[in-house]
């Protein structure tokens, strides 16, 4: 969930997929202020530091900290950007090259001093720096100089940031961006007090900007938000700021959140769980008339796909990589991540509802593979004895994910061995320098609802390693090419056709196998309402939610 | 002057009933595991087959107790289809593997410095008992779980777990083997076999050993089901035998999230586990009555 968690940024035009939209509206009548609302979350820590963070706009990092713009996400309507702590969403001139932002009147931190660019500007600035790396990046690229910048606690100021007054902030691109506004609404465009921050702490103790400061804050067990009473609902649009008390229980185990959500009783009645309920809880809720009212599926959001390390041994030969797409058993796997409610078979690497998208299938077969067509291939590429490591998570459900490939795969006569590690090191392998592994289970939700975000962060060939989800380490200049044209292209048509290209293309060195479209269940307590899931992004809108009186 | 461990002793153990239930679980439990394929095969299944018509679209198990039928014995696995009676008796072998290398091991070494130390005493044997007291105190599961992360893909997973629980289940046993020892160091026959000039190595195998089978046969039989309990746990834990290699612990550990929907995924390896547990627990609490000189029957 991290790395579809994390990656999202800015959509556009994917919420036209009106079939679904009745059901994301579900559960959307309205409640009121006050009360307590308890999230139940997996994790043990909670990463408030923007610089670090790759949270949504709608999730945690949003209750706590605006940003210039951010995202307007309603039940039933397509994503949209809109202004924030700035006035509008941007305005371009130079071409593109250079965009202006003024400040609303009336922001102010808790402290009751106002928020100002120059903290705006801070904040971005530290983004930079090596000790806060880890978060969204998008800007490091454009800002003109950004390449070299070391960020504030050795480099100095970026440039290319312009303060002319305490309400004015202007940005100077290498090159036409039309989607900047988008890039504004990431974590990093939050405002950060450079008198404020220590770069160790920053990430429990957060100065906040929007409706909610950190009360306190226990690694591993609970953080509990209260009210901010400087923030101004007039200056915000898109925040309800519903209850006056956000609890997050940390490391709570994803089967007894949901059995606890199911039961819906006490506080859990106020209660949302922020992870996918696991299949075995879904099968569960079928026969449970009051929990199946209370669980939101998501449209088809991340893809999920099965990576081939194309720098490893027999994998650099792209009949073997061809041959696993047909031994791949997509329906096994399709049952190991929850059935139908889970996700649909996937055959593309651009996700559903992304515009542009162009459904083909290169790898025709039945959804539970061809081991025969897979088997033939291999004979051609001269493997007969092939053996190959997958690494994967430790978890109940990545595990039942990695035995549905292990045994579609051993169908060609390939040996496979699951190589089970925790979440940490799993991470560690895949993004970093040092990889041991031949296949990786992944899944992957753009940053932008746009095609650039399904394509150039898994398969340029700048996203290998050092941090990068280039998992399959694929590297062909072309597709680069392709990329960087794709990049370039300011005319939205021309350059959903070259991304389209770059799928297709990509796919023909079958670097990956795409598995499903994965779809997110979540389940929310009886009290809690506003609670749905929009289109895109396929989670959850936190800052709309409220409780029932 | 050796105790004879056949005469009477094996007498009054068949008089237990429970040892014999116990015994005969056992014996009953190493024939599937020895016959796993085969018994499996009966049906045509195998533990590592898929069969994605068991399981409905959302990967519950289609039909009564999770899925029993003729060629489904005791239903199949949630979201696989994979035949539950051949992951149980393939599980079986899994365990009895574990439990009993293990057990091997961590015998050999708590009965070698057991009674070295006991028999040496000395430096020796404080630097051995002090040893003992921190391996006590290791928290080994801790431990155990890092390793798997550090340990490389190549290295046999399963040998890895017979290595760490055995390497730790030996303070027990070397404590128990010392206080034997030091005992016996008094009896006459060793005095006597001392005062006429026996050198360590005819005193170990000759006066001490023999007189420790019994100890050791005990403990052993007690140190099996705890072997095999923490295999489950560390499978459980999902640190333990990778999958698909079928393990009780795993299955459980998958089978407590489908509890409400599908208990019998639970019922039948928890009933192994349990099963193969207690026999071993009862058998040995019978063996231990039965050598012990002191029990009155």
């Amino acid at each position: 969930m991290r790395r579809t968690a994390v990656a999202l940024a800015a959509t556009l035009i994917l919420t036209g997929c009106g079939a679904n939209d009745p059901k994301a509206a579900e559960g959307g009548d309205s409640g009121g202020k006050g009360g307590k609302l308890t999230i139940l979350s997996a994790s043990t820590d909670i990463n408030f530091d923007p610089a670090k963070s790759q949270n949504l706009a709608i999730t945690t990092l949003g209750l706590v900290l605006r940003r210039l713009t951010t995202w307007d996400i309603q039940a039933g309507k397509e994503a949209t950007v809109v202004p924030d702590l700035a006035t509008d969403t941007g305005t371009s001139s130079d071409g593109g090259k250079t965009w202006t932002y003024t400040l609303k009147d009336g922001l102010f931190y808790p402290d009751g001093s106002p928020i100002t660019t120059a903290d705006v500007k801070y904040g971005l600035e530290r983004s930079f720096a090596a000790e806060l790396s880890g978060g969204l990046g998008y800007h490091k690229g454009l800002l003109v100089g950004g390449g070299d910048y070391k960020g504030p606690y050795t480099g100095g100021e970026l440039a290319s940031i312009e303060t002319p007054d305490a309400k004015t902030i202007v940005f100077k691109l290498n090159a036409p961006y039309g989607d900047w506004p988008w890039i504004a609404s990431m974590p990093a465009f939050a405002p950060v007090p450079k008198a404020k921050d220590d770069p160790k702490t920053y990430t429990q103790n957060p100065v906040a900007s929007g409706p909610y400061q950190v009360a306190s804050y226990q690694q591993g067990t609970s953080v509990v938000l209260k009210r901010n009473p400087k923030w101004d609902a007039a200056t915000d649009t898109v925040r309800a700021a519903g209850p006056d008390e956000v609890v997050f229980q940390l490391g709570q185990d994803a089967t007894v959140a949901a059995q606890r959500l199911i039961a819906d009783s006490g506080d859990d009645k106020f209660a949302f769980g922020a992870g996918f309920v696991p299949p075995a809880q879904l099968v569960q809720i079928e026969s449970n008339a009051s929990a199946k009212q209370r669980l939101v599926t998501s449209d088809a959001g991340a893809l999920a796909y099965l990576a081939i390390n194309t720098q490893r041994g027999p994998l650099k030969d792209v009949k073997v990589r061809q041959a696993l797409q047909y031994a791949v058993d997509k329906k096994a796997f399709q049952v190991a991540s929850g059935g139908a409610v889970g996700g649909d078979i996937a055959t593309t690497l651009i996700t559903p509802g992304i515009a542009g998208r162009q459904e083909y299938d290169l790898y025709p077969a039945d959804p539970s593979g061809d081991a025969e067509k897979a088997k033939q291939l291999l004979t051609e590429a001269g493997q007969s004895k092939l053996s190959l490591v997958l690494l994967s998570e430790n978890d109940p459900q990545s595990l039942a994910q990695a035995q549905a490939i292990q045994q579609g795969i051993q169908r060609a006569g390939i040996t496979v061995t699951i190589k089970p590690a925790d979440e940490n090191t799993v991470i560690e392998q895949t993004t970093g320098d040092k990889p041991d592994y031949d296949l990786a289970i992944s899944s992957w939700q753009p940053d932008f609802p746009s095609a650039n975000g399904n394509i150039q962060p898994l398969f340029g060939t700048s996203e290998i390693g050092g941090g990068g989800y280039n998992i399959s380490r694929y590297s062909v200049p072309e597709v680069d090419t392709l990329i960087g044209q794709a990049l370039g292209e300011t005319d939205a048509a021309k350059a959903q056709a070259l991304w389209a290209q770059a799928d297709k293309r990509i796919l023909q060195d079958a670097p990956v196998v795409p598995l499903i479209y994965t779809k997110n269940s979540f389940l929310h307590g009886s009290n809690v309402k506003d609670f749905f899931v929009a289109a895109f992004p396929a989670y959850p809108n936190y800052l709309k939610v409220t409780l029932s009186n | 002057m050796t105790v004879d461990v056949s005469r009477h002793p094996l007498r009054s153990l068949t008089a237990d009933r429970w040892a014999v239930a116990g015994g005969v679980t056992i014996v009953a439990f190493l024939l599937v595991a020895a016959a796993a394929p085969l018994l499996s095969g009966l049906a045509g299944q195998d533990p590592y087959t898929y069969d994605l018509n068991a399981v409905s679209d959302s990967g519950a198990p289609i039909g009564f107790g999770g899925g029993i039928s003729a060629d489904h014995w005791f239903g199949v696995e949630p979201m696989t289809g994979r035949d539950l009676f051949a992951i149980v008796v393939h599980g079986a072998r899994t365990s009895f593997l574990v439990g009993f290398a293990a057990t091997a091991l961590s015998m050999l070494i708590g009965v070698v410095a057991g009674v070295t130390a006991g028999y040496f005493g000395g430096w020796y044997d404080r630097a051995i008992s002090r040893f003992i007291d921190v391996m006590f105190g290791f928290p080994w599961l801790v431990f155990v779980i890092a390793l798997g992360a550090i340990v490389p893909a190549a290295f046999p997973k399963q040998l890895l777990i017979i290595l760490v629980i055995g390497l730790f289940g030996w303070p027990g046993v070397a404590r128990v083997v010392r206080g034997q020892t030091i005992a016996l160091r008094q009896r006459t026959f060793v005095v006597a076999a001392t005062a006429l000039g026996a050198g360590p190595g005819h005193l170990l195998r000759h006066q001490y050993l023999p007189n420790l089978v019994s100890t050791i046969i005990v403990y052993s039989t007690m140190t099996i089901p705890s072997m095999i309990g923490a295999e489950a746990a560390l499978s459980f834990l999902g640190v333990g035998v990778p999958p698909p290699t079928p393990a009780w612990g795993r299955t459980i550990g998958d089978a407590v999230a489908w509890a409400p929907t599908d208990p019998m995924f639970l019922v039948f390896p928890g009933t192994a586990l349990f099963l193969v547990t207690l026999a071993f627990n009862l058998f040995g609490d019978g063996l231990r009555d039965a050598l012990d000189p002191r029990t009155i029957r």
